[in-house]
C-alpha cells in the first residue's frame, strides 16, 4: 500500500541524488527520466500495478546512488559548455 | 592612574558586551556598526527573495508568467499537479541554495510560503 507521499518522497530522492552528479549530462538526464516516468504513471488506479512502479522507482534509486559514486571518482576535467554563463 | 584604570575599564566594557553576547548586536555606541562574532551579515532583502523566487517559477515552462504573483498557488492558480509542486520547490532550492527537508517542501504550496520560507531560511544566499 503506496501512499500519495511517499511517491512524492521518492520523487524527491531520486532528483536529489541526480543533482549530485558532476556530468551535466547525466544530471539533467535523471532530472528529465524521473519526472516523465512519474508524470506516465501518475493516473493509475490499480493499487498492486502503484506498488509495482513504486519498487521499479526504489530500484532505480539505488542504482542512481551507486553509479553516482562511480561518477565522483572520476569527474570531467572541464565544465560543459551548457554550463558557462555566455555574456 | 586609577582615574586612568577607570577610564579605560569604563572603555573596554563595550569590547567584552560584544564579546559575551557574540552575534547579537545590542546599543553600543560608537562599536555599534562593528558586528565582530557576526556570521550572517549580508541577509537577503524581501524585495530580492520575492524577485528571485517570482522568476524561478515564471521560467518554469507549465506555467503562464502572466498570472505569477507573490501571492499565486501553485495547483489552484497556476493549475500544477504535485509532480510540478515538487519540480519548483527543488529549483527554489538551487536558486538559494538550500536543502529543504521533506517534511517543511510538502508544505510549501504557493508562492508566499516559498518567499516566507526562504526569507527566513538563515543559510539562503
Amino acid at each position: 500500500m503506496v501512499a500519495k507521499c511517499q511517491v512524492i518522497s521518492l520523487c524527491r530522492s531520486l532528483l536529489r541524488a541526480g543533482r549530485k552528479y558532476p556530468d551535466y549530462n547525466i544530471r539533467e538526464y535523471t532530472k528529465q527520466r524521473t519526472l516523465d516516468g512519474f508524470r506516465m504513471n501518475g493516473n493509475l488506479t490499480d493499487q498492486s500495478k502503484v506498488n509495482e512502479v513504486y519498487a521499479e522507482g526504489k530500484e532505480q534509486l539505488e542504482v542512481v546512488e551507486r553509479v553516482l559514486k562511480v561518477y565522483l571518482a572520476y569527474p570531467p576535467k572541464t565544465k560543459n559548455i551548457m554550463e558557462l554563463n555566455v555574456q | 592612574m586609577a582615574l586612568r584604570n577607570a577610564v579605560l575599564r569604563h572603555l573596554r566594557v563595550p569590547v567584552q558586551n560584544l564579546a559575551v553576547r557574540g552575534s547579537n548586536q545590542s546599543q553600543i555606541g560608537f562599536l555599534g556598526s562593528i558586528r565582530a562574532f557576526s556570521s550572517h551579515d549580508d541577509h537577503l532583502s524581501k524585495q530580492d527573495v520575492v524577485d528571485r523566487v517570482l522568476d524561478v517559477v515564471k521560467s518554469f515552462p507549465k506555467v503562464d508568467p502572466a498570472k505569477v504573483t507573490p501571492e499565486v498557488h501553485f495547483q489552484k492558480d497556476l493549475g500544477l499537479d504535485s509532480l510540478d509542486t515538487v519540480e519548483i520547490v527543488m529549483a527554489i532550492e538551487e536558486e538559494f541554495k538550500l536543502e529543504i527537508p521533506d517534511k517543511e517542501a510538502d508544505k510549501i504550496d504557493s508562492c508566499s510560503l516559498a518567499i516566507e520560507y526562504v526569507f527566513n531560511h538563515p543559510m539562503s544566499s
